[in-house]
């Protein structure tokens, strides 16, 4: 054979320019989004409200549907109601037969969680204004709620400091340099790992010299402690049940195939009287603790199935990626497999969230360990405020929508902050 | 299959320090060299009697091959003759049934060390690119490096800016994949296979996932490694490119390897009947 053709050389395509050097143009629709906001307000009524016969009749109507509503709400809660149960009754609602001597382990408990929660806010989202007007209506409501059953002054302060950390640690977050891509990844491990550590800490700061025993959680508080214990936990237990579950070893898929068919099989009701008839014997006589295995044994049944569906929905080109590239099987799915599957599940893991975090109400019936729920019922027993029922379960049904709304706001901002991986 | 050859420009030459350390049968001695430029580079890839089964479906039947280091073999064939899975064989993303495969003086067998090894030494560039989107360009590229052979960071990623410069897209590093046309995807895949060093690189059809004028970057950045010595296997049905850029090209029918020969040859006179089908349909 001759020699072959030369090989021509790859021509170089030109770079385009660097970022930072174009010159931002709105385009039109921006530019005339300049207007006076009154005639952009008119436009958006018009454009929303009223764009036609059709649409006026049916605004007409809703807002007519919502008025009265509104208004119902509103003669409910300002004039019709009685509130005093609840105000009477903030402590046993709040915590219960916590010591009252120990609040303060409570409210620096509070205090810590809001400084964590500040930090990943600045660390992977940003508070808005609603976020702040949130805050600021749910401070002004637990603030109305202490002062007007005169508690002391210094629970007000020490809870005025809480909101105040959260801030603190969100602001400290923004003003920390994080320009380049390695600080901000240290950054998020730092902030994650705080976060991981949350749960322990606060139990610390309850519990730790001569303070809080479990049994003496109580009231909303075992609401907070009991639902982070059963996510928590469900999430530890899910991960190696999700990946035991889509191993090729035969014993271990089945091992974990059972438990998740087996926990799944029975309601969480089921599960609670497990706590209380068996676990006594297996653990000991602490129901708390032994609903607190329950909540993650149950939770992680679930969270574990949601996350072995995350796991399917990776194409295999990512497995064969990652072993092409030469990691190793536990290299590629701690760095590679898990991140992307995790993600994936996290609406999902969210719902299952809410809906331990709802459950967690369930304990009263079963355990008669007294959570919100319970006391509320024990408020309502008492004979002055045996006629306000109602005012105290609409107070309990809000406090749980609210968490419950948190959470999926929650959601979507860690969807969000991740969108921006996606394929 | 080696002796039905019309044998071009058949070079003697003597074992390399490395191969001889390897035990091959002495029958078989060294493979063919298809361009003279090739004269004196040792075996890289040996592959005797390589069958692959899919349950009752055989993918390979008795393939046996032999590349030298340096040269560049495409790979062509009708859809399902088994392409895909030589070349998948060749860093054990699937295991082979019966025959041999030795990457290197490294046999291919059930020692999870030697697989190791063989995946440090073999790059691959895949259809879909397979990019990890969670991460970033830069991180892709230094995820192997760094895991892999515990390179610091900083020198990671100078590697990574390196490459992506060889590529041609620098000022990509900090985007994510899902940010990035089709043909910059394949070129920081490309990269992302360079960074682990590899002295081979495995390319199936790098380009058949790709729009029309986003080909030709990828294939400028491949002959650009070609010209630089780089060991190759592409499958692809780029003609030009295994024209102008293949010292030998290898047509795969039914999971046989059929026919084998310098671009002169198959674009000229192909022996084969079914080469000449699969060549007439393709040009
Ligand atoms: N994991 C698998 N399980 C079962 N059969 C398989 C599997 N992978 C490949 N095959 C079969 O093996 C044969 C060869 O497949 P291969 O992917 O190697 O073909 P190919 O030459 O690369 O084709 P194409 O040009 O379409 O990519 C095909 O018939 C295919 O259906
Ligand atoms: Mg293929």
């Amino acid at each position: 054979m001759s020699e072959l053709p030369p090989i021509p050389r790859p021509e170089q395509a030109p770079l385009p320019p660097p970022p930072g050097q174009r010159r931002i143009v709105l385009p039109p629709h921006r530019q005339r989004a300049r207007r006076p906001w009154s005639v952009r307000a008119r436009e958006w009524i018009r454009r929303n409200l009223f764009p036609s016969p059709g649409g006026t009749l049916l605004t007409l109507l809703s807002a007519g549907v919502m008025g009265i509503m509104l208004a119902g709400v509103i003669w409910f809660v300002f004039f019709d109601a009685n509130w005093n149960v609840i105000t009477a009754n903030r402590w046993l609602l709040f915590a219960g037969s916590f010591p009252r001597e120990e609040a303060w382990r409570l409210w620096t408990s509070i205090a810590v969680v809001m400084f964590l929660i500040g930090l990943a806010y600045g660390t992977w989202s940003s508070l808005g204004r609603r976020d702040t007007l949130f805050v600021v209506l749910t401070g002004a409501f637990v603030i109305f709620l202490m002062a007007h059953g005169g508690a002391s002054i210094w629970s007000s302060i020490w809870f005025l400091v809480a909101i105040g950390l959260l801030y603190v640690g969100y602001y400290l977050t923004i003003w920390m340099p994080r320009e380049t891509s390695t600080r901000r990844a240290w950054q998020q491990r730092i902030v994650g790992g705080l976060l991981a550590l949350s749960l322990p800490i606060v139990l610390i700061v309850l519990m730790a010299n001569g303070g809080a025993t479990t049994r003496q959680f109580d009231g909303f508080v075992l609401n907070l402690i009991l639902a982070p214990v059963g996510i928590v936990g469900g999430l530890v237990v899910a991960i190696p049940l999700a990946l035991g579950r889509a191993s090729t070893m035969r014993t271990i898929k089945w091992t974990c195939t059972a438990y998740i068919e087996i926990v799944r099989g029975a309601p969480l009701l089921g599960w609670l009287f497990v706590a209380l008839f068996i676990l006594t014997d297996v653990i000991g006589d602490n129901l708390i603790i032994n609903t607190m295995v329950v909540l993650a044994v149950f939770t992680g049944a679930y969270m574990a199935e949601y996350i072995r569906g995350g796991l399917q929905a990776l194409p295999s080109g990512q497995y064969e990626a990652a072993q092409a590239v030469g990691l190793t099987k536990l290299q590629s799915m701690q760095l590679i497999i898990l991140p992307q599957a995790l993600r994936i599940s996290i609406p999902p893991i969210v719902g299952q969230a809410i809906a331990i975090w709802k459950d967690t109400t369930l304990v009263t019936i079963i355990l008669t360990l007294r959570e919100l729920k319970g006391n509320a019922d024990s408020a309502i027993a008492q004979s002055e405020f045996i006629p306000d029922r109602i005012e105290a379960y609409v107070f309990v049904a809000v406090v749980f929508w609210v968490v419950a709304f948190m959470m999926s706001r929650v959601s979507q901002r860690l969807e969000r902050a991740q969108g921006i991986g996606e394929r | 299959m080696t002796d039905e050859l019309t044998p071009v420009d058949i070079i003697a030459e003597s074992a390399g320090p490395k191969e001889a350390a390897v035990a091959q049968p002495a029958a078989n001695g060294e493979g063919e060299v298809y361009s003279p430029r090739l004269a004196g580079s040792k075996d890289i890839i040996v592959t005797e009697h390589v069958d692959k089964w899919f349950g009752d479906f055989q993918a390979l039947d008795d393939v046996s091959l032999r590349i030298k280091e340096h040269e560049i073999v495409v790979i062509l064939g009708p859809s399902g003759s088994g392409k895909s899975t030589y070349i998948r064989c060749l860093n054990r993303l699937e295991e082979h049934d019966a025959g041999r495969i030795v990457i290197d003086g490294i046999e291919m067998n059930e020692d999870v060390r030697a697989m190791a090894a063989i995946r440090s030494e073999v790059g691959m560039v895949f259809q879909q690119f397979n990019l990890f989107p969670h991460l970033s360009v830069l991180s892709n590229i230094t995820l192997g490096p760094q895991k892999v052979r515990h390179m610091p960071k900083l020198e990671a990623e100078a590697l990574a800016m390196q490459l992506l410069e060889r590529v041609g897209i620098p000022e990509q590093a900090d985007k994510f994949p899902s940010q990035l046309s089709g043909g910059q995807q394949q070129r920081v895949a490309i990269a992302r296979a360079l960074a682990m060093q590899p002295k081979i690189m495995l390319f199936d059809e790098p380009t058949s996932a790709l729009d029309p004028e986003m080909i030709k970057e990828v294939l400028d950045v491949m002959q650009e490694l070609a010209e630089s010595g780089m060991t190759m296997i592409v499958v692809t049905h780029e003609m030009g490119f295994a024209r102008e850029v293949a010292d030998r090209l290898v047509f795969f029918d039914e999971g046989a390897l059929v026919e084998q020969g310098t671009p002169e040859h198959f674009f000229t006179n192909p022996r084969e009947e079914r080469t000449k089908l699969f060549l007439s349909q393709i040009l």
